[in-house]
């Protein structure tokens, strides 16, 4: 009983803790409080190193592309470079337009239907399955994330084209039909598992208040969550489509990797990471073909950074209405 | 990056010790004598050998350090030319010009072994052998059905490797002669390995495409070309001429531990031996 009240008093105070209600000069320069500044102060360092050390990535990156890719310029002009479709550089004809609409018309096409699709698969996760299938549908989801696109490319081969092929009629179904739709498959788990999240974040008085107001579930969807979980969806679909143009692997096995404009959505065609990985292997190293190249992967890099920069002035814009 | 590596490379010959000789001797006589590190950079389509050759040099040399890498042919010589590489593997000579591919100076072609190439169809197509010109025709795309050359009336789908490819190289060159590749249309796709090639010839339907022998298999064709088929009998009697041989670059001479490996890789010993298990075979026959 005495024990129990008199710890603050028994104990000399200074033995306790020297630096906490007292100013400093309490004797030693380590201090707790000077410890406490320090380590605040080392911790705010590292972050802040951390997160330049990120841009300092990212410049490096753009001013390496950019440099190399510059150099392409000597012997080709820009608007050959930008704007013909001549794409050979065994005779010295350097036409990315080709690969740079191909990549726009690609991306296009896989948000095309990759969006409505992963929407709805976020909406019914969020507002409709019962809790044990989300449980299940969630994990199933993430692991879609992790498949490696090289098997998607695969079965896009060996599945998908014979049966593109078959209905369509052409005799070689390559292209940007079968490209967008293993894009679409590789993007569908990224878009709507982060919708997912975004559109379960919507708190329920929102929809306790529509259907007080006597409005269906459709409704309610579509006037009221969707608008409030508007902005990560969009966050959503960014990063979805980053993840569309740049990729690679699954691209080059169903694109049919020919420098041609396709006059059909089966016609074999070439986008920039397409061919720029079929080819920067096999092409010398300080050729302008290998400038081209690089000047190519810029491109890739601007037309995704430039995506990304429209789509957060949309989101900026759409916070503000709402 | 798994689908570079072309598993077998298929080497369809017999020894004989051109320039191989001495080094047989040489090879045995600097066990463990040899320390260093070589560095091997290039084609696919040798990686296999150059694997198996090393972990079998390794035990007569454990201070060698070797590692091999494939990124294909062209990058083999311009590795060794930029310094990365020691050795740089490729499907042909490097040392010479060759039709979209300046010669590399200063460098030294060491042969190592020879490919069989051979035309490939899907096992729908009616057509079993084809001439010079026939797929001179079929390649530049001036020829587009498959009855134009004896098949059955469907259209033809041309598959082509990239650019850069040594198969494609040595296709061209003792396949077409020389003539070009068309380079589009709604029937012509590029892909960018052997394995990539196998899976589309299988899964296409008249399409014609070309691959090393050992590729070859039941789901596609090999096709005769001016009616000798693509066999290892064949190119020791000397009738079938599209294959080629693989060299291992250097800069100058090799010396050191690099001749010790390129002698060890040419020796007698190491050419019947497990080269020929890997269906690679010695090359000095067929010179």
């Amino acid at each position: 009983m005495i024990d129990l009240n008199p710890s603050t008093n028994s104990p000399a105070p200074s033995e306790l803790g020297p630096s906490i209600g007292k100013a400093p000069g309490s004797g030693t320069r380590f201090d707790r409080k000077a410890r406490l500044r320090w380590s605040n102060k080392l911790f705010r360092l590292v972050c802040i190193g951390s997160a330049s050390f990120v841009c300092l990535v990212l410049l490096c990156i753009l001013v390496l592309m950019l440099r190399t890719g510059v150099l392409t310029f000597g012997d080709v002009s820009l608007s050959e470079f930008f704007f013909s479709t001549n794409w050979d550089p065994e005779n010295e004809h350097y036409g990315a337009l080709i690969f740079i609409l191909g990549t726009l018309a690609l991306t296009g096409l896989t948000m095309l239907f990759a969006i409505p699709i992963s929407v709805i698969i976020a909406v019914f996760l969020a507002e409709m399955t019962p809790k044990w299938l989300r449980h299940t549908l969630r994990p199933v989801l993430d692991l879609l994330v992790g498949i490696p696109s090289v098997v998607y490319g695969f079965l896009g081969l060996t599945i998908l084209i014979p049966w593109l092929r078959d209905l369509s009629g052409h005799d070689l179904a390559d292209g940007l039909l079968a490209a967008s739709i293993v894009l679409t498959i590789m993007v569908l788990p990224t878009i709507s598992r982060i919708s997912d999240d975004a559109i379960s974040a919507v708190p329920n008085k929102y929809r306790d208040a529509a259907y007080a107001l006597g409005a269906n579930r459709f409704q309610t969807v579509i006037r009221v969550v969707l608008p409030a979980a508007r902005s990560g969806i969009m966050y959503a679909v960014i990063l979805g489509m980053t993840r569309a143009i740049g990729e690679t692997m699954a691209v080059v096995m169903v694109i049919g990797n020919t420098a041609q404009l396709p006059n059909s959505l089966f016609t074999p065609t070439s986008v920039l990471t397409s061919n720029i990985v079929m080819q920067i292997s096999s092409v010398e190293f300080d050729s302008t073909w290998n400038h081209g190249l690089y000047m190519m992967g810029f491109i890739l890099l601007a037309i995704s950074i430039l995506m990304i920069v429209v789509v957060r002035m949309f989101q900026k814009k759409g916070g503000h209405s709402s | 990056m798994k689908k570079w590596i072309k598993p077998f490379t298929a080497m369809l010959m017999a020894v004989s010790l051109i320039g191989g000789l001495g080094g047989a001797t040489t090879a045995s006589a600097a066990k463990s004598t040899e320390k260093g590190k070589i560095v091997i950079n290039g084609s696919s389509a040798l990686l296999p050998l150059t694997l198996q050759a090393a972990s079998e040099f390794k035990k007569d040399n454990p201070k060698v350090k070797i590692s091999a890498s494939a990124a294909g042919s062209i990058t083999g010589p311009q590795s060794v030319r930029k310094g990365i590489a020691d050795i740089g593997a490729v499907d042909w000579d490097a040392s010479k010009d060759v039709p979209g591919f300046k010669k590399f100076d200063g460098m030294v072609a060491n042969p190592v072994a020879v490919t069989v190439f051979t035309a490939v169809v899907n096992t729908n197509v009616g057509v079993s052998n084809l001439t010079t010109k026939q797929l001179q025709d079929i390649f530049s795309g001036k020829v587009t059905n498959w009855k134009e050359v004896g098949g059955s009336d469907a259209n033809i789908v041309v598959v082509n490797r990239k650019f850069g490819s040594g198969t494609r190289v040595n296709f061209q060159q003792k396949a077409l002669d020389g003539k070009d590749f068309m380079s589009k249309g709604d029937n012509y796709k590029e892909v960018g390995s052997s394995g990539d090639m196998k899976t589309t010839i299988e899964t296409t339907p008249n399409a014609i495409g070309y691959i090393d022998l050992p590729y070859v298999t039941s789901k596609m064709k090999a096709v005769s070309i001016n009616g000798v088929a693509p066999t290892e009998k064949n190119v020791l009697n000397k009738t079938y001429k599209v294959w080629g041989i693989g060299y291992y670059m250097t800069k100058g001479q090799p010396t050191g531990a690099t001749k010790a490996f390129i002698d060890y890789i040419q020796s007698s010993k190491f050419q019947n031996g497990s080269l020929k298990k890997l269906k690679f075979i010695p090359l000095a026959a067929v010179k």
